[in-house]
């Protein structure tokens, strides 16, 4: 009784108390402030926590081009909230990288890094001193955004285009559940791969990483800024997927497959073809109807495969007639947007063979013509006899296009991640930072 | 011009407050007069699929560490999980029971992310004692709907699960404007 007494006057006690220091510390503010240009050289770096913190001598890094670090022992001041050091030899014209490491109350330690230029246009944090580019990790986490996306828009795209109409309730409930599950995991994967990407810079353990600062990567940078959009964006596709399902509507799924359209240009304007030099929004535009197609495209023969041919024998062929004759269109798309993209991209045909963005491509455009050639196949030789009524058995070709078309989609993912070779035309410096 | 974390804790529990209220209205009356409208019996997961989707928003606002971030994903996708298939079960699309072990493994999940994502112990502060008593009351809690699983007809397991959430709006209504459990919103401003 005594220790169940002391347990409620202890809750109340914690109730009615003000509170003074909370959770984790986080960080509230810096000076010089997260991918800042300053006009003079700062004597120090101030960051500010959201409570009271310990730091040991080397708490904040001041960190120079070549990796060499100009910040002094590090103190606190008001408290233990603001973390002071001391820096000197920052010269103008020159970006920096600035890492931290403090302790909360709690035993943890807190870490982030950013970076400001002096005069300059400071790189983002991705590209901060010490960060390492992206790894294969990267590559499969972009692969599974890409393939939810294409399992998302593609089913739907067959379902509410290519079959409008009433189907079989198996057919139905089988969209239902691959799409929502799509949209589910377009949002985790999206989530997996903002946070690989910020760990590449911020370079922690696992158990650091967990109480990693993420806001530089989320507010400073264009694929963090997409991460935000696609998270929101995804959430609404998943709750209209869902309402779809249980009042049985088709206006939700429209709503969904036109905001999944909408949101492929997230991608589109956080990579390449926006932010390197050389980029317009021409060039932006045609990577987002590039993947829109690539989506439709890998996502509807998916859907065959998985969906139309188990649920529904007497719809196949006009689910394979009717996806056939769109599929031309995506391809032709695909196509024309691919090469206009590339032209782009390299300056001249050996980039292709002397670059490592260019053999990616290189593999990219053997696997796409294996997955054309399969989707040809099926073009000339299933549709003839789908559309004279003989029996075909086609899921596992279906399957097997649909497999190469998801490795076609790999091979994206890793090209997305690698760098295009820089181009020759001088200028535009500042595209760099905006990544 | 982003209102500050106790906000975002305030409408959750006036959401939370509702849904309780509603529940226990159900408990009340008993579910054949509670279900003669459907709309009614739609009321509280409707809210729940809703409040799930808003949660998002406030993932996004969640970037001050990894494992925050995390959380609020996790919480969005428990909320609206459970609330599409609670609204699937209202409206008679899903109709067995055991469908209730979606609620439950929602309600142990959220409360699980509650305890992970606290890192202070319980009497560190106020912040810190109410997210452990959170976690926990929904980690207990996720028996009821496991119990209104196995034993539909039994009020008692019905009646605690809608007096879950008023607990939980009592809690998160507890919540003060000093709360840097949302970091970038926290007491002293920017620097």
């Amino acid at each position: 009784m005594r220790a169940r007494g002391a347990l409620v006057l202890a809750a109340a006690a914690a109730l009615v108390a003000p509170a003074t220091a909370s959770a984790h510390a986080v960080l509230k503010g810096a000076s010089p402030a997260t991918q800042s240009s300053v006009d003079a050289a700062p004597s120090e770096v101030r960051l500010r926590f959201s409570q009271p913190v310990v730091v040991a001598a080397g708490a904040i890094q001041v960190l120079a081009p070549d990796g060499s670090s100009l910040a002094g022992p590090a103190r606190v001041e008001e408290g233990g909230r603001v973390v002071v050091a001391p820096v000197s030899g920052l010269r103008s014209g020159i970006a920096y990288t600035v890492r931290w490491r403090v302790t909360s109350g709690d035993g943890h330690s807190p870490s982030g890094v950013y970076t400001f230029g002096i005069g300059v246009v400071p790189p983002p944090p991705t590209d901060a001193v010490g960060a390492r580019g992206a790894t294969w990790r990267d590559d499969l986490a972009r692969w599974a955004l890409f393939a939810a996306i294409a399992l998302l828009i593609g089913p739907l795209t067959l379902r509410l285009v290519v079959l409008r109409g009433p189907v079989p309730a198996a057919l139905e409930r089988r969209v239902h559940l691959v799409t929502t599950g799509a949209a589910l995991a377009a949002i985790n994967a999206g989530i997996l791969g903002f946070v690989l990407r910020a760990s590449n810079a911020l370079q922690l353990p696992f158990g650091d990483l967990l109480y990693g600062d993420l806001q530089p990567f989320a507010e400073k940078t264009r694929f963090g800024i997409a991460f935000l959009f696609l998270t929101v964006g995804f959430g609404v596709v998943f709750g209209l997927l869902l309402l779809a399902w249980v009042l049985e509507l088709d206006a939700p799924r429209l709503g969904a497959l036109a905001l999944s359209v909408g949101l492929v240009a997230g991608l589109s304007l956080s990579g390449h073809q926006a932010t390197e030099p050389g980029s317009s929004w021409l060039t932006a535009l045609v990577d987002w109807l590039h993947l829109v197609a690539a989506s439709v495209w890998v996502g509807g023969v998916a859907a065959l495969a998985l969906v139309v041919w188990p649920t529904a024998p007497a719809l196949r062929r006009r689910a394979f007639v009717g996806f056939s004759r769109l599929a031309v269109a995506l391809v032709g798309v695909l196509v024309v947007g691919g090469v206009y993209l590339a032209l782009e991209r390299l300056a001249a045909p050996s980039e292709l063979w002397t670059t490592g963005y260019g053999r990616v491509l290189l593999v990219k455009l053997a696997v796409v013509a294996v997955a054309l050639g399969w989707g040809a196949v099926h073009h000339v030789v299933v549709r003839p006899r789908l559309e004279a009524g003989r029996p075909v058995r086609a899921r596992p070709s279906l399957a097997g296009e649909a497999a190469v078309a998801l490795a076609v989609l790999l091979v994206a993912a890793a090209l997305t991640n690698a760098s295009p070779p820089p181009p020759e035309r001088a200028g535009d410096v500042t595209a760099t930072a905006a990544r | 011009m982003i209102p500050p974390p106790e906000v975002a804790h305030w409408l959750a529990g006036a959401v939370a407050l509702f849904v309780g209220l509603l529940l226990l209205s159900e408990v009340i009356v008993g579910d054949d007069i509670f279900r003669k409208r459907v709309w009614r019996a739609s009321l509280w997961p409707s809210l729940a699929l809703a409040g799930g989707t808003l949660l998002w928003v406030v993932t996004a606002f969640s970037t001050f560490s990894t494992i925050h971030l995390l959380a609020h994903a996790l919480w969005a996708e428990a909320a609206m999980i459970a609330g599409a298939v609670q609204l699937a079960l209202a409206r008679g699309k899903l109709t067995s029971p055991r469908w209730s072990l979606v609620a439950a493994a929602a309600l142990f999940f959220s409360g699980v992310a509650f305890l992970v994502h606290e890192s202070n112990p319980w009497l560190y502060s106020r912040s810190a004692f109410l997210h452990h008593v959170i976690g926990w009351t929904l980690v207990v809690a996720a028996l009821f709907p496991l119990g209104r699983a196995l034993q539909p007809r039994r009020a008692v397991w019905s009646a605690g699960f809608a007096l879950t959430f008023v607990v939980l709006a009592v809690l998160l209504f507890a919540d003060r404007d000093v709360a840097p459990i949302f970091g970038r919103f926290g007491e002293g401003g920017p620097p």
